[in-house]
């Protein structure tokens, strides 16, 4: 009833999801083409990323913003601070060297000994306007100045003029012939009718506010590289519940019916784990009710087969009172019992494969021996042969592996059988070892398997078509479909080739497995 | 006095057929359809073997076999729908002889009949008296003594330890053990002897965990030592 009740409400609103593509989309055609049915403009596709990798990105996109715009800020603020200072400091500093060389100047006096003497900071040269000392029609006369570079020239005109119209002023500008950057501050002099500058370099400012953002970009890469490592982390701490599901499926899928996700603390991941483990219920439910109705069913049909049987036997032992006619009757009857009870085990056999309610009983057995043993019970004559390099255990000279007898007898009986019916007779049986492995080789004198029937020849009901071919009309063909399913739930593999010489080879293989026998005996039951 | 056969099962067909059958053998069978009316025969007349089909309304097969187990060692052959189940296993915990599963031919069932019937062959191996440690076997008389306090043994349970206890030190294979005491050949189902010798050893070792008689064989099977 639930499927019922929800396929509605998912019927009608939600459009089928188109599948995933399994490859890339081709780069040279554009995305629309793939997606014709896409309203609006075409998008880009970026190559699709793992949820872990977009994460990650997205952390680290994240941290790169936040550290561009953090170092962007402190470099700002360092910059008008480191500058203001600079500023306010030589500011203070040329007053009082504007004082001394207002003191120290007189027509006497060495000015370019009076400029050396001053106490300029580093980076900052004194330059000196007098306009006593200036001739008429002589550029630059007027003027000195320790480096000729930093000289009259260096500063900037609209600074000359105010200051030398009385004004004390101050200008950063690049430096004309060597391009740094500078910044000039005048004082008017008026006891001589002058004007006392300083030129300083900012160059050095801007080699700390250099490191400083030096500092930061690397700062910024740790911190990029530090959000994409924590959202490595943080997705893979997401992701881990999802593991848990993961092998929680897994686990389902192998046929542990009880797995189920344990509670986690986290009450995001809560939904996700009750549906999970509400599916598994269901599915364990689904299958033992498969099982269970297999079982109901196998009853049903035993019961009567078995007074079918019962009956049977007393009639054969009562034979010789049946008159010719009855007697006939009664070997027809026996026949075709013996076939139908072999059809409803076979049936029920394979439901039970299907139910996936499947035990493997598990015992040691001398693996020649025991193929001995169900070839003899096959009442065949067919020689069993053992392969030299045959890998055995020292101590009985045979291999000794776990394997349920039942059904490995069924698997060799059903390729007998089969190669009886379809193969003209078995005409040897090989067997093999390697320290993981044993094999199980039945060749036949028949005419071989064609190459398209090998994999068919396993299904159910699924005769080769060369049987088909001879009119073969006995069997039902569930014994090799059941021989596959008896290997396979074994860990084994089954396969049809050519024998050497002519014929089919049906070839098993089974693992090797040596069990703990007092870890068995003292198991409950 | 001919050996009388009680089958407890719950479809009257089966059961008439089976009888049929056996009697066809020349055995007296009694018939009950519900566990209820088994105990009640059983009690009533003596019996030889009992044959108990696992699925039956009321109590169920696996409780008759206790009950009956708790009153005699009576082999009992137990009937199951599947083989590869966990009912064989509790059945013969259960305190089952041997078991069959539907549909089985009478002729094998009169075969796992006689098997169980057959005297323990005490001539075989012409020891009156056999001690292991505090073990004591005294196969004539069908007696084993722990600390010379008598131990009770199922038939079945007294062939298997007189069995092992015919080649002390030898290691008998489950294959072997199922013939000489079941009377089945390579493909009886090694249960029996691992459910047999686990019941054996709950009542004849000290610490049934650490069996210091029947010992397990890493490779292939059991052996009996003092």
């Amino acid at each position: 009833m639930s499927s019922a009740d929800t396929s509605p409400t998912a019927a009608a609103p939600v459009t089928v999801p188109a599948p995933l593509p399994l490859q890339r989309p081709d780069p040279r055609s554009p995305a629309s083409d793939h997606e014709p049915d896409e309203p609006g403009a075409p998008r880009i596709r970026l190559p699709r990323l793992g949820l872990r990798a977009r994460v990650t990105l997205a952390f680290a996109i994240g941290a790169l913003l936040l550290s561009m715009g953090m170092s962007l800020l402190v470099l700002g603020v360092a910059r008008s601070n480191l500058v203001s200072n600079r500023e306010s400091g030589a500011t203070q500093q040329i007053y009082f060297n504007a004082r001394i060389v207002r003191s120290g100047v007189n027509p006497d006096a060495d000015i370019s000994q009076l400029l050396g003497s001053l106490q300029t900071p580093e980076g900052s040269r004194p330059v000196l306007f007098q306009r006593s000392q200036q001739v008429e029609g002589q550029d630059g006369s007027g003027w000195s100045q320790q480096d000729p570079e930093y000289g009259r020239d260096a500063l900037p005109a609209a600074l000359r003029e105010t200051v030398l119209g009385g004004t004390p002023a101050k200008m950063r500008f690049p430096h004309p012939t060597t391009g740094e950057k500078s910044l000039a501050i005048g004082i008017p002099i008026r006891d001589f009718d002058g004007a006392y500058f300083e030129i300083i370099s900012l160059e050095s400012l801007d080699e700390t506010l250099s490191s400083i953002s030096f500092t930061l970009f690397g700062a910024s890469i740790a911190t990029v590289l530090a959000g994409a490592a924590l959202g490595w982390y943080a997705s893979r701490r997401i992701l881990r519940p999802l593991g848990e599901v993961g092998d929680a499926a897994r686990k389902l899928a192998g046929g542990e019916l009880d797995t189920r996700i344990q509670a986690l603390v986290d009450p995001d991941l809560e939904p996700i784990i009750t549906s999970f483990n509400g599916m598994a219920r269901t599915l364990e439910d689904r299958i033992e009710k498969d099982a269970q109705f297999s079982s109901d069913v196998s009853h049903e049909l035993r019961s009567p087969l078995m007074t079918l049987q019962a009956s049977l036997e007393v009639l054969q032992n009562n034979r010789d009172d049946l008159n010719e006619r009855a007697q006939s009757a009664l070997d027809l009857l026996a026949a075709d019992l013996d076939r139908f009870r072999e059809l409803v085990e076979d049936l029920l056999e394979m439901s039970r494969f299907d139910a996936g309610v499947m035990l493997l009983e598990l015992q040691e057995v001398l693996f020649t021996e025991f193929v001995r043993q169900v070839v003899r019970a096959n009442g065949s004559h067919v020689p069993v042969e053992r392969s030299p390099d045959m890998v055995v255990d020292e101590e009985f000279g045979d291999v000794i592996t776990a394997l349920d007898k039942r059904r490995v007898a069924r698997v060799l009986t059903n390729l007998l059988t089969n190669a009886d019916k379809y193969g003209d007779g078995a005409v040897a049986v090989r067997i093999d070892a390697d320290e993981d492995w044993v094999w199980i080789y039945v060749d036949d004198a028949g005419e071989g398997v064609p190459e398209e029937d090998r994999d068919r020849i396993f299904e159910r009901f699924n005769r080769a078509s060369a049987a088909n071919r001879r009119g073969a009309s006995t069997g039902v063909g569930l014994g090799l479909a059941l021989v596959a399913e008896h290997v396979r739930l074994h860990g084994g593999r089954v396969w049809v080739e050519d024998a050497p010489g002519s014929g089919a080879r049906f070839a098993v293989e089974l693992p090797r497995v040596e069990i703990d026998h007092d870890a068995l005996d003292t198991a409950p039951a | 006095m001919a050996t009388r056969i009680l089958t407890v099962e719950d479809d009257e067909r089966i059961r008439t057929a089976v009888k049929l059958a056996l009697e066809d053998e020349g055995w007296t069978v009694a018939e009950a359809d519900t566990g209820e009316a088994a105990l009640e025969v059983f009690q009533r007349a003596p019996t030889d073997v009992v044959l108990i089909d696992i699925m039956l309304p009321g109590i169920d097969g696996f409780e008759v076999c206790r009950s009956v187990r708790r009153i005699s060692d009576v082999p009992i052959v137990m009937v199951t729908a599947r083989a590869d189940t966990h009912d064989v296993v509790a059945g013969l915990e259960a305190g089952a002889d041997d078991y069959l599963t539907k549909p089985f031919a009478p002729k094998e069932l009169s075969a796992r009949i006689r098997a169980l019937l057959r005297r323990t062959r005490a001539a075989d191996h012409g020891h009156t008296h056999l001690r292991f440690g505090d073990l004591e076997i005294i196969p004539d008389e069908g007696v084993v003594k722990r600390e010379e306090d008598e131990v009770h043994l199922t038939k079945t349970e007294f062939r298997l330890l007189n069995e092992l206890a015919s080649s002390p030190g030898r290691v008998f294979s489950r294959e072997v053990l199922l013939e000489r005491v079941w009377g089945y050949g390579y493909f009886g189902d090694g249960r029996l002897v691992d459910v047999h010798i686990r019941r054996l050893r709950t009542k004849i070792e000290a610490d049934p965990a650490n069996p210091r008689h029947v010992v397990t064989v890493r490779g292939l099977g059991y052996k009996l030592q003092a």
